[in-house]
Parts: structure tokens; C-alpha cells; sequence
């Protein structure tokens, strides 16, 4: 304060007195002397110096007077004063006024009789007796000073030095019965308010700072209460030696245990967790037993509130650990409003003094009782806080989840609250992905993890995943599986199919009500009303999904035309192109040019039934070229394409191209093999007729006819086995399964067994590889025989063209009149007819060779399909071998079956 | 806090009494409305020795005492006559 007077605070002081004495300053000698005595002594304030506490202690104490209009008042000028910045102190001069304010309603008057009564003593008193100031040190002094004359009620604490006083000092006048009395009431006076003032301000309760002996009534002097009392001053001045703990000072203290702060008595003793009465005090054995069962109670919120505290601090804990730390929070304000009930009827008998009675005041065995079921809150809430260390997310909802699986339906419904208030968090994710699409789960917690590095090309596959450790443990696997395909299915629809229709068209049933009220649901009937939602969900996501594949994607006509082109279906069309092909795939493959195998390909479209396609189909529809090694002709590198994008690609990915190609390719060779066969068949018509003019030749010829009418038979079972046992078996199964299929996995998982089906029984997976490679041995003979042929038939042809126009020179000749043929000629024939038909073992050999090499071959090819482990192949060896042509040649094939009609591999 | 030379700190110390006095009033109507019994002056010392800092906790036991070492003074007349009731 800007003040000119600086004055010193013992003239203030001093003026202090003279005022309110309203005397000169020689007389208030004494009672300055005391004044400066007790401030001297307590210079620190043992309260917090919280200006705004105050404050709002002076507004409660008006409202508690019913004042509010005050109270309002009092806040403005608070206010006020707040904003003018001149004093420095305020806190200080509001504590002050508190302390110094009096309730209006309180009835002062018959007891300030006995204040005054017994106020008289103080002159007298007031040098030698400061028992009544705030300065705990010298209570005892004051009480040993003046022995001991034992007050029956009071227990073993001296309490005396306050009667003899009032007996002393009044010399009688204080009614006799009830000399405790004034004590009782004096000592509330001071040690009251030094109580009041070193107890903490964690404590609820109001300050009232009403003078008590201008408002403790006229007790009954229930002894009780004034031990009680005295106990308080003696625990105040505790300084050691065999001092008894009464109930009432651990019932302060177990209060306070209750909160987690250590007592007078009672302190936390760290190295056994656990807390225990201070071992110097001499306490009986039950109250200490009783203590200690009550600060179990201070224990466990302890472990909450560490909890609670920690993981608020933690900023990646999620959003279903903050749910569980404020479901702890609210619990734990429901125990503290038991505290604070606890501590006002505490405060209550404080403020009555004796008033009460023994029946309400409050004992250990009565906060026994009250705090019970509080007790088995806290249990289950340690329980669970323990059980939950250290896990967040789903996997925090799965631990509180398997902690209401107890018999206890007191529990079972605390568990259960909190459980719904944990797993909100949880829900909202849930229904946010199935019904929007939309993940927002910065702290990971949801079980279903998005990669944000993978492009749309691969959404279907790789984006999203589960999160296994997450998924509560309320929902099972397959529930978990479906809610990540309904999202997936939507996030597929807006990225990929891009199709934008939101989610509220798309699902017919309406979004949720609250998701706590489906918690609710949840818990009455935990399996079916979740389940109900995700299936519902799932079965529209998954039924429009389909409906745009198939209607704007046309995904099963595509599979269709995967069947038709490059799995050889449509006959007419690849036949017609084999045959315009064939002609340029002769060539060595490093003169192909692409465009002209595309404009081969275009008029074999145009010219069988594949025109009437859907130009969608036909235009994805493209001749590839493998690469060339050296020495490949067109055969071995040509292969048709299909080109596939978007969403169709999501099925069709590029592993199951490439499958796709691999079949292609090997179906084609097949059918290579056929074509090939059934030229030299047209070969064996044409010219038989021909040839049956050259009878040398028919051993050949024949010999011929043979092999090529096994081969014939060869490639004919082939060829069923692929096209039926194969082809259309798998494509029949897929096709069911995929007009069957419910939601896009279904296709694509039916869709590679089917793939993986057709590989294996093509023999093109890994552990067909030797049987293979006899096939292809098979087709190379086959191949040679063609080569062999056509040589042989070049050769016949060339030699029966000779001969024919040897004979038709001579026929010429005769008519010209002149020799037929003259000698030299017919020398010339003779010769060259020897020379041919010397020729003739050669191919007889040959093809003799040929033979040998091709059964031998066949043979092998025979065993290795009775010791291959599908069993169609074993019936395909059925087939070949049905007449036994080969097994009489083979032993190894004469041995016997065995009982699974199929020989072993070592053989 | 003292009184600086110069015009300036003539205005500075106008506005700070006002400041002043309007602390004091402000300080009396809280006390008036708390029903502390304390007049202007009593007051004004009180708010001085806080701000001095001396423990309110302290000084208002001091007051306290003195408030009924005066009841006190003014009593023999009562007791005597209470006393003399049965």
C-alpha cells in the first residue's frame, strides 16, 4: 500500500489492541505482550495460501447461512478487489475476514456467559498460560505444569490442568457438577482452530470459523466427547513416551488413510506396501487390527489413482484406456463422495462438540460397516486396474471382457458398467468402418490396421489386415473377418470401382441408434445384437458389391471368356485360327511380327462364332509373343492374352495371368499335337490311294499307319482327360461356387482353387514335372513322326511323279510313233527305281526306330501315371493302356496294383 | 512504493490513493458483509499488518482474544448477577 506511514507492525499491533480494548496503550501492556507473543510464535500459516480457496470457503459459509444474495455480492467485490491490483496480500486479508466473521443466526447469549465467566481468568492467566494460543509445543507444558488430578472420564491424559485451572481461578462459581465444562468449551476455543487450521485443505469441509464459545451450547457433558477433545490437544502435542491412540484420532486418521495420505498414526510403510500403524503407539490390539482392515481401503485407491495418474500422462494410450481411466475416475468420485460425507459428519461433531452421542458418532467399527461395499468396489477396480497394466485398445477391452465372467453379480454389474463405457471407444470404430468405410485409429487400437503404403491396384489384397492381439474378446474370428471385409468391400467400391454411393443407399437397415445404448444391448444379449448388425451389414456391403462387379464389371462374363480364349473353349474359333496360324507359326520365331498375328487373329474372330461376343471381350483380347531362344519356331512362342484392369483385376491378378498363360500354353501344344496328327492322317488318305501303285512302299506305309494310330489313340485320351477330367470339372465347380458366392472373397478364393486345380492336373505344378517332361518327350516324337512322314511321303510322291512321267513320256513317244522308251531311258528308270527302293529300309528303319523310341516312352509315361497320387491320372493310365498293348511289353507294369490301386513311387 | 518526485508521480500518487481508498471500501463491505465487527480503522490496521505479512492465522486469534478480554472487562456486572440465579 502506497502509504506515507510506514508504520512498524508492533505499533500497528499495538494500536490493534488499543483499539478493540479501547483503552490507553499503558493498559493493554499485557494483552499486547500476548499478541505479539502468539504472532511471533506462528509466523507461518499452516494453511495454503489460496486466495481463491478462501473465496470460495467465504461463499459456501454464506450460502450455508442461506445468503446467496451475499454471496453474489461478495464474488463482485471479490472480484473487484482482485482487479485493482493494490494489495499484495489478498489472500491473507480474505483469510483474516473469514476467520474474523460470525454468523447472524448463531445464539450467543447464555453461553457467553460462561465465555465471560471464564474469560476472566485470562488476565490473570495470560502471561503464564498461552494454552489458549495456536502453538501445539506448549499445550503439554501447560498440562504437565499443572499435574495431574485424574479426571475419571478423560481417559489417562491429563486434562486436569484445565480444571484446576477453572477451579482455581473461579474459585467455585463454575457450576460444579460439570467442571469439565468450561474446560471443554475453552479448549474447543483454542484448539479448535489451531486443529482446524493444521488440518489440510484436501478436506471438503467448510471452514466455519464461528467463535465456538460464542456458539457451543450446553453440553450434557457426555465425557466422551471431551476425551475426545482432549485426546485431539494431546495428540497435537505428542512428543513422544506412551501416549494412547484413541478411536477417534485413527477414525481422523483412517479418513484421511482413505484418500491415500498418510495419517498421524497411520502411515504408508513403502517397503511393505501396505499401511500400518506407527508401532511406538500403544493401541489395543482390536482397534489396530480394525485400523489396519480400514486402511486396506486407502491402499487400493491408491493403486487406482496411480493408474489413473500414470496413463493420464501417457499420450499414446488411446482412446479406450482414457475411457477406462475416466469410468476409474467417476468411481473413484463416488468414493470420494462417501469421503466427504464421512469427514462432514466428522465435522460435524467437531463443530457440536458433545452434541452427538455416542450413537452417531463415528467408529471404527461403524466406517467398518459403511465402507463394505465401497471395499469390494475398490477391490474389483484394483483387480481390473492390475489385470490391465500395460494394454491398450481392443486388447484392454478384451481384459475388462474376461473379468465379468464371475458369479458375483455385484461385480458382474460394476464390471459390466465399466466394460460398456470401454468398449464405446471400440464400437464406434467398428461401426464407423462397416457403415462408412473410414478408419481413424491414431492410436492403433482397432483391430483392423490399414497400410497406407499400398496402392489401389492392391487394395483388395494387401491393404487391409487384422489386427489379431486387438479383437476384444467379445467378437470371434469370424465376426472380426467379416467386419474387415465389409469395410474393405466399401473402401473397394469408393476406390476402386469408384462408386461413390453412400453407404445409407447401400444398406438397407438404418444406421444404429447411440452406440452406449447398443453397449446395453451388447451385455443383455451379447451374441445376437452385435452379431445381427455385423451380418445385416455384411450381407448388403457384399450383395452390392457383386451387383457392381457383375453388372458394370462384367467380371463372370470375363471369367467366361477366360474360358473360351485362353483355356481353349471356344473350339470353332481356335481351330480356324490354328489353321490360318499355321503357315506363319512354321517360321522361326524371330520373324514374327506381332500386327500380323493380331490381323490373323482379327479375321479368325470375324470369321467363326466369336464375332458374336461382346465387344468388351474382344477388345481385351491380344496376341502375345514369348521370348525367343534360339532356334524356337512360331509354335513356341506364340500365346493369346487377355487384358485385364480395374476391379476385374482384383481377381484376376497377375499370379493367376500367368497361371492362365501357363495352361494356355500347354493346352495349345496339345492341340498342336492333335492338329498335327490329323494331318498326317489327311496325309495317310490322300495319298494311300495314290501310293497303292508302289506295293514296295506298303511295308512303310503301313508301319506308318501304326504308329501314327497310336499316337492317334495317345492324344485322343489326352485330350478327354484334359478337356473333361480337367476343364470342365474345375470350371463347373468354380462356376457354382462363384454364382453361389456372397462376397468377393468367395470368388477369388474359388477362383485360384480353381486355378491351382487346373495346374496340377495339367501337369505344370512342381511335382509333375517328370511326368512333364514325358509328355513333351511324347509331342516331340509325335513331331518327329510328322517330319518323318512327310519326308517319307515327299520322297513317294516325288518318285511316283517320276515314274508317272516316265510313263507318260513313253506314252507321248509311242504316240509320236516313236520308241516307248529307248534303252538309255528305261536304264535310267531301272536305275532310279533301285535307288528308291533302296531307300526304302532306310525309312523302314526309321520309322522302326521311331517306334521303339515312342513306346518306350509311352511305357514310362505309363508307370509314372500309376504312381502319381491324383487319381484321375491313374484312370488316365487306364485308359491309355486299355487293350494291355504296353503292359505286355513293360513288366513293370504287369505288377500288381495293390489294395489303393496304385503302385508305390519306388519301384 | 514511496513517493517519487516529479509531475508524473504527482498524477501516479492521485490515481494510487484512489486505488487505495477504493481497496479500503471494497475491503469494508466484504468485512461488513462477513460480519466481522471490525470498524474502518481496526480495519486498516489489519490489512496493514497482512500486508506486512504477518500470519492472518495468528492475528485472527490475536483479535480474537482481545475481543473477549474486552467482553470480559465488561462482565463483572453480569456475572454477579447470573451467579445470583439458582
Amino acid at each position: 500500500m502506497a502509504t506515507p506511514d510506514q508504520k512498524s507492525p508492533n505499533v500497528l499491533l499495538q494500536n490493534l489492541c488499543c483499539r478493540i480494548l479501547g483503552r490507553s496503550e499503558a493498559d493493554v501492556a499485557q494483552q499486547f505482550q500476548f499478541a505479539v507473543r502468539v504472532i511471533g510464535s506462528n509466523f507461518a500459516p499452516t494453511v495454503e495460501r489460496d486466495e481463491f480457496l478462501v473465496a470460495e470457503k467465504i461463499k459456501k459459509e454464506l450460502i450455508r447461512q442461506r445468503r446467496e444474495a451475499d454471496a453474489a455480492l461478495f464474488s463482485e467485490l471479490h472480484r473487484k478487489l482482485h482487479s485493482q491490483g493494490v494489495l499484495k496480500n489478498k489472500w491473507s486479508i480474505l483469510y483474516l475476514l473469514l476467520n474474523l466473521s460470525e454468523d447472524p443466526r448463531r445464539q450467543a447469549n447464555k453461553v457467553s456467559n460462561y465465555a465471560t465467566l471464564f474469560a476472566q481468568a485470562l488476565p490473570r492467566d495470560a502471561h503464564s498460560t498461552p494454552y489458549y494460543c495456536a502453538r501445539p509445543q506448549t499445550l503439554p507444558l501447560n498440562y504437565q505444569d499443572r499435574g495431574t488430578q485424574a479426571v475419571p472420564s478423560s481417559g489417562s491424559l491429563g486434562s486436569s490442568g484445565i480444571s484446576s485451572i477453572g477451579m482455581g481461578a473461579l474459585g467455585g462459581p463454575a457450576p460444579a457438577p460439570q467442571p469439565l465444562l468450561p474446560g471443554q468449551s475453552h479448549q474447543t476455543l483454542g484448539v479448535g482452530d489451531c486443529l482446524r487450521q493444521q488440518l489440510g485443505s484436501r478436506l471438503a469441509w467448510t471452514l466455519t470459523a464461528n467463535q465456538p464459545s460464542s456458539q457451543t451450547p450446553p453440553s450434557k457433558g457426555i465425557p466422551n466427547a471431551v476425551s475426545r477433545s482432549m485426546t485431539r490437544s494431546r495428540r497435537e502435542g505428542e512428543t513422544g513416551g506412551a501416549m494412547e491412540i484413541t478411536e477417534a484420532a485413527l477414525v481422523r486418521d483412517i479418513l484421511y488413510v482413505f484418500q491415500g495420505i498418510d495419517g498421524k498414526n497411520i502411515k504408508m510403510s513403502n517397503t511393505e506396501n501396505c499401511y500400518k500403524v506407527e508401532g511406538k503407539a500403544n493401541l489395543s490390539k482390536s482397534l489396530r487390527d480394525t485400523a489396519v482392515r480400514l486402511a486396506e481401503l486407502g491402499w487400493l485407491h491408491n493403486k487406482i489413482r496411480k493408474y489413473t495418474d500414470q496413463r493420464s500422462l501417457d499420450r499414446s494410450f488411446g482412446l479406450v484406456g482414457q475411457s477406462f481411466c475416466a469410468a476409474l475416475h467417476q468411481e473413484l468420485k463416488e468414493y470420494y463422495r462417501l469421503l466427504s460425507v464421512l469427514h462432514s459428519q466428522l465435522q460435524l461433531e467437531d463443530d457440536q462438540g458433545v452434541n452427538l452421542g455416542l450413537e452417531s458418532s463415528l467408529t471404527l467399527r461403524r466406517l467398518l460397516v459403511w465402507t463394505y461395499d465401497p471395499k469390494i468396489r475398490l477391490k474389483t477396480l484394483a483387480a481390473l486396474v492390475d489385470h490391465c497394466q500395460g494394454r491398450k485398445g481392443g486388447e484392454l477391452a478384451s481384459a475388462v471382457h474376461a473379468y465379468t465372467r464371475t458369479g458375483d453379480p455385484y461385480m458382474r454389474s460394476l464390471v459390466q458398467h465399466i466394460l460398456s463405457l470401454v468398449s464405446h471407444p471400440v464400437l464406434s470404430f467398428l461401426y464407423r468402418w462397416i457403415y462408412d468405410g473410414e478408419l481413424e485409429d491414431t492410436y492403433h487400437e482397432f483391430f483392423v490396421a490399414s497400410d497406407p503404403t499400398v496402392k489401389t491396384d492392391r487394395l483388395w489384397h494387401d491393404k487391409y489386415t487384422l489386427r489379431k492381439s486387438m479383437i476384444p474378446s467379445f467378437m470371434t474370428m469370424d465376426q472380426s473377418r467379416k467386419v474387415l471385409l465389409i469395410g474393405k468391400s466399401i473402401n473397394f467400391l469408393h476406390q476402386v470401382c469408384h462408386d461413390q454411393t453412400p453407404t445409407t443407399k447401400m444398406i438397407a437397415v438404418t444406421k444404429s441408434a447411440e452406440p452406449p445404448q447398443d453397449a446395453a444391448d451388447l451385455f443383455t444379449d451379447l451374441e445376437n445384437a452385435f452379431q445381427g448388425k455385423i451380418d445385416a451389414a455384411y450381407f448388403e456391403t457384399s450383395k452390392y458389391l457383386l451387383d457392381v462387379l457383375n453388372k458394370k464389371y462384367s467380371l463372370l462374363d470375363h471369367m467366361q471368356a477366360m474360358r473360351r480364349y485362353l483355356l481353349l473353349g471356344q473350339g470353332d474359333f481356335i481351330r480356324h485360327l490354328m489353321d490360318l496360324l499355321k503357315p506363319e507359326l512354321v517360321r522361326p520365331a524371330t520373324t514374327l511380327y506381332q500386327h500380323n498375328l493380331t490381323g490373323i487373329l482379327e479375321t479368325a474372330v470375324r470369321a467363326t462364332n466369336a464375332q458374336f461376343d461382346s465387344p468388351e471381350t474382344l477388345r481385351r483380347l491380344d496376341v502375345r509373343l514369348l521370348e525367343v531362344s534360339p532356334g524356337d519356331t512360331g509354335w513356341d512362342v506364340f500365346s493369346l492374352d487377355y487384358h485385364v484392369d480395374g476391379p476385374i483385376a482384383t481377381v484376376f491378378t497377375r499370379e493367376c495371368m500367368s497361371h492362365y498363360l501357363r495352361v494356355f500354353n500347354f493346352l495349345w501344344r496339345a492341340k498342336r499335337m492333335e492338329y498335327i496328327l490329323t494331318d498326317i492322317r489327311k496325309g495317310h488318305m490322300c495319298n494311300a490311294k495314290l501310293l497303292r501303285n508302289m506295293p514296295e512302299l506298303s511295308g512303310v506305309l503301313h508301319q506308318c499307319h501304326i504308329l501314327a494310330s497310336e499316337m492317334v489313340h495317345f492324344i485322343h485320351q489326352m485330350q478327354y482327360y484334359i478337356t473333361f477330367e480337367v476343364l470342365e470339372c474345375s470350371w463347373d465347380e468354380l462356376w457354382n461356387r462363384v454364382q453361389q458366392a456372397q462376397d468377393l472373397d468367395h470368388i477369388i478364393a474359388a477362383h485360384e482353387a480353381f486355378l491351382d486345380t487346373i495346374t496340377s492336373r495339367c501337369l505344370l505344378d512342381s511335382g509333375s514335372r517328370v511326368l512333364l517332361n514325358q509328355l513333351r518327350a511324347v509331342f516331340d516324337q509325335i513331331i518327329e513322326l510328322q517330319n518323318a512322314q512327310d519326308a517319307i511321303y515327299r520322297a513317294a510322291l516325288e518318285e511316283l511323279q517320276r515314274r508317272l512321267q516316265f510313263e507318260e513320256k513313253k506314252k507321248q513317244h509311242e504316240i509320236e510313233g516313236q520308241w516307248g522308251v529307248t534303252a538309255a531311258e528305261e536304264e535310267e528308270e531301272n536305275r532310279r527305281i533301285r535307288e528308291f527302293q533302296e531307300s526304302i529300309p532306310k525309312m523302314c528303319s526309321q520309322l522302326q526306330i521311331l517306334t521303339h523310341f515312342y513306346q518306350g516312352i509311352v511305357q514310362q509315361f505309363l508307370v509314372l501315371l500309376t504312381t502319381s497320387s491324383d487319381e484321375s491320372l491313374r484312370f488316365l493310365s487306364f485308359r491309355l493302356d486299355f487293350n494291355e498293348h504296353y503292359k505286355a511289353r513293360e513288366p513293370r507294369l504287369r505288377v500288381s496294383l495293390g489294395t489303393r490301386g496304385r503302385r508305390s513311387a519306388h519301384m | 512504493m514511496g513517493n517519487g518526485s516529479g509531475p508524473g508521480s504527482l498524477a501516479l500518487a492521485a490515481t494510487n490513493l484512489n486505488a487505495v481508498r477504493e481497496t479500503m471500501d471494497v475491503n469494508l463491505e466484504i468485512s461488513r458483509i462477513l460480519n466481522t465487527g471490525l470498524d474502518t480503522e481496526t480495519l486498516s490496521i489489519c490489512v496493514r499488518l497482512c500486508e506486512q505479512g504477518i500470519n492472518p492465522e495468528a492475528l485472527s486469534s490475536v483479535i480474537k482474544e482481545l475481543r473477549k478480554t474486552t467482553e470480559a472487562l465488561q462482565a463483572p456486572e453480569n456475572m454477579t448477577s447470573y451467579l445470583e440465579t439458582p
